[in-house]
Order: structure tokens, then C-alpha cells, then sequence
């Protein structure tokens, strides 16, 4: 029995905020189920993504933002939302893919 | 003195008699003390524990009047996706599926049968492995230690002939490369088979 809940225990927590898709840190598109939005000032420590046109091919969370041909990224309220990211990311007003709007969301420089 | 010897002479077949009555069996009767066989089914995986498809082998050897020990060699075949990422702390983690990555496990283990009736004999089973994991998708592989619990039926088809049906629990830890380190193995396995007495 001991042994059940420490591995539940040990499982539980290797849950992470970010994943393949969306989020996970890269250096190239090997790294990431689609894009690797490779480490720089804009995406320190590189930033896994998908390809969109629209909001609509976003995960949830994230919005489609005009950048590269449109990629998605997490939407931001202020700095503190984008913390989980790690250092450089802040929220940032960006221009919306396809939409022509403005956006909030997370990204360096 | 005649009269009690007489009656005595005269019981002694009686209570011979009775002692030849076989008591119920325990265990199916038409086991051996070896067995082979083979079993399939469904294993199922996440993290960094393989599932999908479980092909095995077995020998059994009798232990006791219930008991029978079970070594087994059981393949686990799972799809092929690569599921490890980097989150944002640099730490590596791994969200495989439930039907991900290949398996070997040796396993030692013993079944216990529990009583039964005609042809269907209900069994407990308990057991340890060591396996070697692999998900070739993400380079990722280790080796880990096992611990099985379960249990099953086995019904007779013919005098040298049974199948089976079992179930059962798999825990344990395992090493693993990509700095992954100690990661738990947690899964369950349902398989169906048959056994050929020696």
C-alpha cells in the first residue's frame, strides 16, 4: 500500500504547465510536436508551438498571434501571468493573427 | 478377548476403506507438476511504462498442492509517438500515452489456486519482474523493477489443455536515461491464454 501512494505521489508530481504543443522549452522543431520557436530575446529559451490562422486552432489558454505566419501563445492579463514561463517573458500587447486586433501575451524581449 | 479380536478383523476393511477416500482437491486435477504457456492482451502504460499489446510466455512448476511457480517473458509493444519535452525549468519529463513504448520483463511468480469447481478454478498471483523500457521516439529508455498482483481463472478444455484469463496490477521504479533519473511504473495488464501440461 505504501508503495501504490508514493508512486501516485511521485506521479502526481511530474505534471507540468506547459507541454510539446504549447510551451515546453526547445532548441529545434525536433523538440516540440510542431514549431520551436528557437531561444532568443523574443522566446528565451525557445518556445514550443503550433501553426494557426485563427484563435480557433489555438489550445486553450493560448491565442493566435502574427508572428512567423501566425503561431499560438499564452494570453496574458499582466507580467505575473506570464512567471510560469520563466525569466524574460512579460505580457506584451501583440498584434493578433488574421484578426487585426491586439492581443495580450506572453513572449521575451 | 475372541469377541473384540472378531471385531476388530471384522472393521479393519471398513476403516482401511475409509482411508482411501481422496479428499477434494485443492487445485485443478488436471494440472501436472510443469506447464507451458501463452497468453495475449492488453497492458496499459503512461509516463514512462510501456502499454499496448502483451505477448507472453510461461512455465509453470509445481510448488504445492495449491501453489505453482510462474515464470514468465512478457513483451509489451505500444505505438511510437514521441511524448518528452523540456518544460520551462529545464527539467525533463516524459507524458507518454496509455498504449506507448516496448517492453521485456522476466518475471518470477507464483500462483496460488483458491478452490474450484468442475472446470473453473479461480487463482491468485503475485510476482516480481525486472523489465527493460524503451520509447524509441524520444531516445528514452531504462531498466526497472516490477512488482505484479492479481489473480485469474483457468478452466480445462481437455485433460492436457486449459485456458486462462487473468488480470493484474504492475508497480514498481525504474532508472531511466535523458536525466530523467527514478520514474515510477504503474500499469495494468489483462491477458488471455493457454496452457499445455508436460
Amino acid at each position: 500500500m505504501r508503495l501504490l501512494v508514493l508512486i501516485l505521489a511521485v506521479s502526481a508530481c511530474q505534471s507540468s504547465d506547459v507541454s510539446r504543443q504549447v510551451g515546453a522549452r526547445c532548441d529545434t522543431n525536433a523538440d516540440c510536436d510542431v514549431k520551436c520557436l528557437p531561444p532568443g530575446g523574443d522566446w528565451p529559451g525557445g518556445f514550443c508551438t503550433v501553426l494557426c490562422d485563427t484563435d480557433a486552432n489555438c489550445p486553450e489558454g493560448t491565442r493566435c498571434i502574427d508572428e512567423q505566419g501566425g503561431v499560438c501563445a499564452y494570453t496574458c492579463a499582466a507580467d505575473p501571468s506570464c512567471t510560469f514561463l520563466g525569466d524574460g517573458y512579460k505580457c506584451k500587447m501583440v498584434d493578433s493573427h488574421g484578426g487585426g486586433a491586439k492581443v495580450n501575451a506572453c513572449t521575451g524581449g | 478377548m475372541y469377541r473384540w479380536l472378531s471385531l476388530a478383523i471384522a472393521l479393519a476393511p471398513a476403516v482401511a476403506h475409509a482411508d482411501q477416500v481422496a479428499p477434494p482437491p485443492v487445485a485443478p486435477p488436471d494440472m501436472s507438476d510443469q506447464a507451458i504457456g501463452a497468453s495475449i492482451g492488453a497492458a496499459t502504460g503512461g509516463r514512462v511504462t510501456a502499454g499496448g499489446l502483451r505477448v507472453a510466455g510461461h512455465f509453470l512448476y509445481q510448488l504445492s498442492d495449491r501453489d505453482w511457480f510462474d515464470g514468465t517473458a512478457a513483451f509489451t509493444f505500444g505505438g511510437g509517438t514521441a511524448a518528452c519535452f523540456r518544460d520551462r525549468t529545464d527539467t525533463f519529463i516524459c507524458d507518454h500515452g496509455l498504449a506507448q513504448g516496448d517492453s521485456v520483463e522476466l518475471e518470477a511468480g507464483v500462483r496460488h489456486f483458491l478452490g474450484g469447481q468442475g472446470q473453473f478454478w479461480p487463482f491468485l498471483l503475485g510476482g516480481i519482474g525486472l523489465r527493460g523500457v524503451d520509447f524509441s521516439s524520444d531516445g528514452v529508455n531504462g531498466f526497472a523493477l516490477a512488482f505484479h498482483a492479481g489473480g485469474g481463472i483457468r478452466a480445462s478444455v481437455s485433460p492436457g489443455v486449459a485456458i486462462t484469463a487473468q488480470g493484474e496490477l504492475e508497480l514498481g521504479f525504474g532508472a531511466f536515461n535523458h536525466t530523467l533519473g527514478i520514474e515510477p511504473q504503474l500499469g495494468v495488464a489483462i491477458t488471455a491464454g493457454v496452457e499445455f501440461r508436460l
